[in-house]
């Protein structure tokens, strides 16, 4: 059963516990992606920091923007289209995915795989895109400001790192709101997966024992937590809401209960990932190239 | 253009988030309403700050571009609206999208499931029939004429043109709708909006308004140049009027007057499209005689500036404080047309408040956002239990009887045929006698709730009404409350203290949240003297001000320069009163100490 963490002024919260609360969350109409910056402080200030991931233009990335909005399904379904030819773009990946399995394998000391998966993921929509070290740092920093407390995430603000950083990521994503959801915020799950996978691959034989397929299924990761609002008072089947409650799905842990892979990417509702049948090919792959190199 | 541009940013100053803090804190324990005049209208212009800031949204124009630059775009009204900001031509222009008074991400439809429920016939059966006929009092039934009137020049999302698509909303087994399709009753949808939508508007939809925005008098002028051409008679400024007096039939539409704006067309509206159209031969007749070398354009244009200056105006000090009859509220309306009087206050505010001198002539404003008007403007506005199911024709003459008509046999093509029967000065008494009904629940017209239009399908105009909040993106009454800036309701029974109802509303809504703005605002509890609610004012206090504030020719542009000082003085000099009284003097003995023309008349 959800914990309803409700604070007069402060805070009004819902931590989602079971799979079946989450698919409710995800189809009650009364609860969106966009937070509307209104409710209690806390509230009011988790929005504020969401607020600022939009394209220059105001339109906000995809992991924020509107389930009726039908651009984004349009943009949504575009993408996941393109994305499912997964046998030409790992082909295009071929460098990034042999520079990965190396790192798998241990044999590329010193190399950031951040860099490395940064630019693999760059290059699903721009095959000339180059990630830097600068590049990569700013993802961290995207990914800092999310995870951050109030004094870190003001420090971040003041010192004008958190900007600096979204401007290069919106400048390297070129105008792009689903790259640079991708490239500043979504590459940290893949990233984590690659790490997971090097540590699965050494000190044993598991290389050589597992599957790309089981060592897939054994380091995929999904985002920690995403966010949600109820603007109304929602009365479901299996949470009661009241208006203006932040939902907190904690999408990871979720997966860790379910056997379902797919549940890392909400694959079959509106808001599923459009890569999610992509990383796992591209995993796979690094696992394959990692095990056949050896 | 982006969803924020730096020529729409609007901040309060420190002061004035201190006043709404300080404000807030006393509305917690008082509300404006019950506060000493001055003190309540120093609350109602904290508010405005604040609405100001968080309430103008815009949605993008829709059409890429204005129309050519026409010779006198710069002194005159352009019969579009466009070229009314020199620097955005397109701003308010007849074509453009309707903004919002919501942030844009609050401002989205429900999925497809939800849109329908409860049902939009269930709640005009239920909740907004007409049991029996509640007038409002304080009113006549040139007071609901009006707004609708004024409606016109401000707003028209077009007419449905098809049936495809249309919302189908299923019929309970005891539902006599005899226009029913396989037991559903269609609803056609708003004509939708075409033009390139821009990536920030997520999942909001746009609509476009075929009416200028302006407060231009389009509803008497027309939105369009070719329907202006139709109306003028090229003769000394003058609009076409027939020898008895009347605007000429509408070949178009038979028994509808040949005006700019004729669509739900009844005597009431003929009455006030009759009367301004007089008005406006009336100055220009004053202009020809001041200035006798103008041209039919020079005096056209003029007498258009004037004339539209002045239903702004009467709406401003006459028909607002008549149906918000709150010291409060004449105090600040009168301000936002005159100013203030009070030195003290002068020097308090500073010598460049707007509150100060009056909008007029102060600096134009669009504050947030690019001047339009709303979706949630248009909402508020839906008034129609204002309309009686019955009109009673009074004659001026002692010895003439009464004579009673359903009000469907006052409206469209039967329009013409009362007005030629009775006469435009005894229609005038009838209305000035007779009480609207009160903008309440309970008191929809029955005749709306069926009523068949030439070419049209039988319509249910209370579904109609809940249909098109809904489908428009309008928040529903309790986060609309929130949105403009006051505490949501926690049940069913803070919502309204009308007997019965609370119980109602929980039997067909379960959830307070779901409640459909249009009946939460009928009924909620009224501040002492308001014709409607206290919610649907805070989208009043922003865009009342706005449709002043951000007009050209209401701002830097109302100035002798451009109106004439004649023009001037006719506007500062004219009421409603003064206009009825030019055009038909036989109303002097029913006008006769009465302080607004708008309350009842004189029974002779």
């Amino acid at each position: 059963m959800a914990r309803s963490i409700n604070i007069p002024g402060l805070l009004r919260l819902v931590i989602v516990r079971s799979a079946a609360e989450a698919a409710e969350v995800d189809e009650a109409a009364g609860v969106d992606r966009p937070l509307s910056g209104r409710g209690r402080l806390i509230n009011r200030l988790i929005a504020a920091k969401l607020a600022p991931f939009t394209t220059p233009d105001g339109q906000p990335w995809p992991a924020f923007a509107a389930r009726l909005d039908a651009l984004r399904a349009e943009r949504q379904s575009g993408l996941e289209e393109a994305l499912s030819r997964s046998a030409n773009l790992l082909q295009r990946l071929e460098p990034e995915i042999s520079d990965l399995a190396a790192f798998v394998c241990d044999r590329l000391p010193g190399a950031s795989v951040g860099v490395i998966v940064q630019q693999a993921i760059g290059r699903l929509f721009f095959p000339d895109y180059r990630a830097t070290d600068d590049s990569y740092a700013a993802a961290v920093t995207l990914s800092t400001w999310l995870s951050a407390g109030p004094i870190k995430s003001l420090l971040l603000k003041r010192s004008g790192r958190f900007q600096a950083a979204l401007d290069l990521v919106t400048q390297d994503a070129r105008g792009n709101a689903s790259c640079a959801h991708a490239i500043g915020i979504a590459l940290h799950g893949i990233i984590e997966s690659v790490i997971l996978m090097q540590q699965l691959a050494s000190g044993s034989d598991q290389l050589h024992h597992l599957s790309p397929e089981e060592a897939v299924a054994q380091t995929l990761r999904a985002p920690a937590r995403i966010i949600r609002e109820a603007r109304d008072r929602v009365q479901g089947r299996h949470l009661q809401l009241q208006s203006r409650s932040l939902i907190l799905i904690p999408v990871e842990s979720l997966r860790q209960q379910s056997a379902d892979r797919g549940a890392a990417f909400a694959a079959g509702r509106w808001n599923q990932c459009p890569a999610h049948a992509f990383v796992p090919s591209f995993l796979a792959q690094v696992w394959r190239v990692a095990r056949d190199s050896q | 253009m982006p969803a924020r541009e730096k020529d729409f940013e609007f901040r309060r100053s420190f002061f004035q988030r201190m006043m709404g803090g300080i404000y807030y804190l006393i509305n917690l324990i008082v509300p404006w309403h019950r506060l000493p005049t001055l003190i309540g209208g120093y609350n109602l212009e904290a508010f405005r700050e604040r609405l100001r800031e968080q309430n103008l949204h815009h949605t993008g124009y829709g059409p890429s571009e204005a129309p050519s630059w026409r010779a006198g775009n710069e002194r005159w009204r352009s019969a579009d609206g466009s070229y009314n900001s020199l620097v955005h031509p397109r701003m308010g222009m007849a074509g453009v999208r309707f903004g919002r008074n919501v942030p844009l991400a609050e401002a989205t439809p429900d999925s497809q499931a939800e849109l329908l429920d409860p049902s939009p016939r269930v709640i005009s059966n239920e909740i907004l029939r007409r049991d029996k006929f509640k007038p409002a009092t304080t009113l006549n039934l040139l007071a609901a004429a009006w707004i609708q009137f004024e409606t016109h020049d401000w707003l028209f999302h077009g007419k449905p043109a098809t049936a495809e698509n249309a919302f189908e909303i299923p019929l309970s087994p005891n539902d006599d709708w005899p226009d029913a399709h396989d037991g559903v009753m269609r609803i056609r949808r708003t004509p939708p909006d075409t033009s390139p939508r821009e990536p920030w508007l997520g999942a909001t939809p746009t609509f476009r308004n075929h009416q200028s925005h302006w407060w231009d008098g389009a509803q008497i002028y027309g939105s369009d140049q070719k329907i202006q051409n139709q109306l003028r008679s090229r003769d000394d400024g003058r609009l076409n009027l027939g020898p008895d007096g009347l605007l000429p039939d509408d070949p178009a539409a038979p028994g509808h007057d040949l005006t700019g704006f004729n669509d739900n067309w009844w005597i009431g509206l003929s009455l006030l499209h009759n009367l301004f159209s007089r008005e406006h031969n009336a100055i220009c007749a004053a202009l020809k005689e001041h200035y006798p070398a103008w041209n039919d354009e020079e005096l056209f244009q003029h007498a258009r500036l004037v004339n539209a200056a002045l239903m702004a105006k009467i709406h401003t000090v006459e028909w607002t404080p008549g149906v918000l009859a709150h010291p409060t509220l004449e105090f600040a309306m009168n301000a936002n047309w005159r100013g203030i009087s009070s030195r003290v206050l002068r020097a308090v505010l500073g010598e460049d408040n707007e509150t100060v001198h009056g909008i007029p002539g102060s600096a134009t404003a669009y504050h947030s956002s690019p001047y339009a008007m709303t979706e949630e403007f248009v909402s508020v506005y839906r008034l129609h239990p204002l309309i009686p199911d019955e009109l009673v024709v009074r004659s001026l003459k002692p010895d003439v009887s009464e004579e009673t008509y359903d009000f469907i046999k006052v409206q469209g093509p039967s329009t013409r045929d009362v007005m030629l029967k009775h006469g435009f000065a005894d229609l005038l008494y009838s209305f000035g006698t007779a009480n609207p009904g009160a903008i309440t629940v309970g008191n929809y017209p029955d005749f709306l709730r069926s009523l068949q239009k030439v070419g049209e399908p039988l319509m249910d105009m209370a579904a109609i009404d809940i249909m098109r909040d809904r489908e428009r993106g309008v928040p529903r009454y309790n986060r609309f409350r929130e949105l403009v800036g006051k505490p949501r309701v926690k049940n069913f029974e803070e919502v309204t203290s009308i007997p019965g109802m609370a119980a109602k509303l929980r039997d067909i809504y379960q959830n307070v949240d779901r409640i459909d703005l249009l009946v939460g605002l009928l009924s909620e509890d009224l501040p002492q003297g308001f014709g409607f609610s206290d919610t649907a004012f805070r989208i009043f206090i922003l865009m009342a001000s706005r449709r002043l504030n951000a007009d050209r020719f209401y701002t830097v542009d109302y100035r002798p320069e451009i109106y004439t000082q004649l023009g001037m003085d006719w506007i500062n000099n004219n009421t409603m009163k003064s206009v009825l009284l030019r055009h038909v003097p036989e109303l002097a003995q029913a006008l006769d100490s009465i302080p607004n023309p708008f309350g009842p008349w004189n029974k002779l």
